[in-house]
């Protein structure tokens, strides 16, 4: 009993925070058709910034203001100066942001040094939930995650810029067409991709060790899901999230860590070879 | 002189380093329908995307009531009041047809389509569809629906009635009057003769990319449209 509750929590908890690193790759790439290398390397930054906060002896909610802030200004500057000039040239933009991404990783060692950083909880201790004891900066994490994801997902079907955001997804010169400002939304869809790639790294950093190279595990993790849920859609996000974050908590916990990732490896070869488009592919 | 509502001159436009349109001139006034004949491939539909924005000009100009637009980008044309029509994927295919019709509306209000409800009903029925799942036809009704209702100062339309059944290009046709009667300009890319007859105060015949024919309608428009456009 006792254990599968905390196969359940943990398989929430990487499915939740999943979901979380994948949405920036999955918004620029859903809007702009870019997939942007440098995905991982937001987060890094996102979680240097809690890592800035609390070394600067300031509480660390701060760290989330900071981490959207400071990656929403860095991609709405990497927009309008480099990928702007490259929509529609899909091997370009990879290039382009794959280039993006070493000269992040640079800047970040430059400022913060190659050693491994850690910041701690901001609430410690754990609670009993179900007859097992929880960390209770996981559950909060948790809790906040699913207000969030529900607040977005009603944003997305319900509000008027919703549907402006998902008429751009179908038909970009049609949007134009009817008075849309394409360019504008282009610059804030990539921008919002930053600042929640940002937020990611800020919510994660008391549980993940931060150095400069952290952001290859997270766009790789981020492509896996985008390869099996299918691109351009909420609903395709969470569905490869829960199978990708579900597969690898299974596999840790039966038999052991490096399964856990053989075994994402494994599910997404087969969706490439099998079902390139993903589970919930745009029409 | 008084000013035309849309002056096109010298226009050159084309894909890449293929130039498909050459020295292109025309004028509509207000209260004018400007009907563009021709057969498939000669750039119609490239003419019209280039008075849209989506195609930008090699050379030459576009005004609107004496401004310069050719350099503006079509959500900026569409603001100065320039309704736009296309030929193909004329929908947002995953979204109702309710959301087709009211999302560039901050009031997302149907009351502005009420007119256009009563002459096709079929399009009110359906509003809570996608309008992916609509036939073409259908589709296109949808799309000039939503471009006669924005009341543009200038309209664009690419084929409208392209699978479109016969009473409802009739209705088009009503539409379409009714807007030229409120003194707006309507440039029509059409097939269909019965349509032209209907509506075009002019018309004008491409061919390779140029216009080889203007004329006015009246009761010999049908025949000497026929003869440019046999093969």
């Amino acid at each position: 009993m006792e254990s599968s509750v905390l196969f359940l929590l943990n398989t929430s908890y990487a499915v939740l925070t999943l979901a979380l690193v994948v949405l920036g790759l999955a918004i620029i790439f859903g809007l702009l058709g870019v997939l942007n290398m440098a995905h991982g390397e937001f987060v890094a930054i996102g979680a240097y910034c809690a890592f800035a906060v609390q070394s600067a002896g300031l509480p660390l909610i701060l760290s989330l203001p900071l981490a959207i802030i400071t990656t929403g200004a860095v991609g709405w500057l990497i927009e309008a100066s480099v990928i702007r000039h490259l929509y529609k040239r899909p091997f370009d933009t990879l290039l382009a942001t794959w280039g993006l991404s070493i000269l992040l990783r640079e800047g970040i060692e430059l400022a913060f040094g190659l050693e491994y950083r850690s910041v701690s909880e901001p609430v410690s201790g754990s609670v009993r939930l179900l007859g097992v004891d929880y960390p209770i900066y996981r559950i909060m994490l948790m809790v906040a995650l699913l207000i969030g994801f529900a607040a977005l997902y009603v944003w997305y079907r319900r509000s008027n810029a919703g549907v402006r955001v998902r008429a751009m997804i179908a038909n970009p010169q049609l949007a134009t067409i009817v008075g849309i400002d394409t360019q504008k939304l282009a610059r804030l869809a990539f921008a919002a991709g930053a600042a929640s790639a940002g937020l990611a790294g800020a919510m994660l950093a008391p549980l993940v060790r931060i150095e400069p190279f952290m952001g290859i595990d997270f766009l790789l993790q981020s492509f896996f899901v985008l390869v099996v849920g299918g691109l351009g859609s909420l609903e395709g996000l969470f569905i490869g999230s829960s199978l990708i974050g579900g597969a690898e908590s299974a596999g840790s916990t039966l038999m052991g860590g490096t399964a856990g990732y053989v075994t994402v490896l494994l599910i997404s070869i087969l969706f490439l070879w099998l079902k390139p488009e993903g589970l919930h592919a745009r029409r | 002189m008084s000013m035309q509502q849309f002056t096109v001159q010298n226009l050159a436009t084309g894909y890449g380093d293929l130039q498909v349109l050459q020295d292109i001139s025309f004028d509509v006034g207000a209260g004018e329908c400007l009907c563009i004949a021709g057969r498939n491939g000669v750039g119609k539909t490239t003419l019209m995307r280039a008075l849209s924005g989506e195609l930008p000009l090699i050379s030459g100009g576009i005004q609107m009531q004496g401004t310069e637009i050719s350099a503006l980008p079509t959500n900026r044309r569409h603001g100065l009041g320039l309704s736009y029509g296309p030929q193909d994927s004329v929908t947002f295919a995953p979204l109702s047809v309710k959301e087709n019709l009211t999302l560039h509306y901050q009031d997302q209000n149907l009351e502005r389509y009420e007119h256009l409800f009563a002459l096709f009903p079929r399009i009110r029925e359906r509003l809570e569809q996608s309008a992916g799942s609509l036939s073409g036809g259908e589709r296109k009704i949808l799309s000039f629906t939503r471009v006669m209702a924005e009341d543009a100062q200038v309209v664009l339309l690419d084929e409208p009635t392209e699978g479109v059944a016969p009473e409802n290009i009739d209705h088009m046709a009503t539409v379409i009057r009714s807007t030229l009667q409120a003194r707006h300009s309507v440039i029509v890319v059409e097939q269909n003769l019965s349509l032209i007859e209907a509506i075009a105060d002019r018309v004008i015949v491409m061919d390779h990319g140029a216009i080889i024919h203007e004329t006015a309608n009246g009761p010999e428009l049908r025949n000497e449209i026929s003869n440019l456009l046999k093969v």
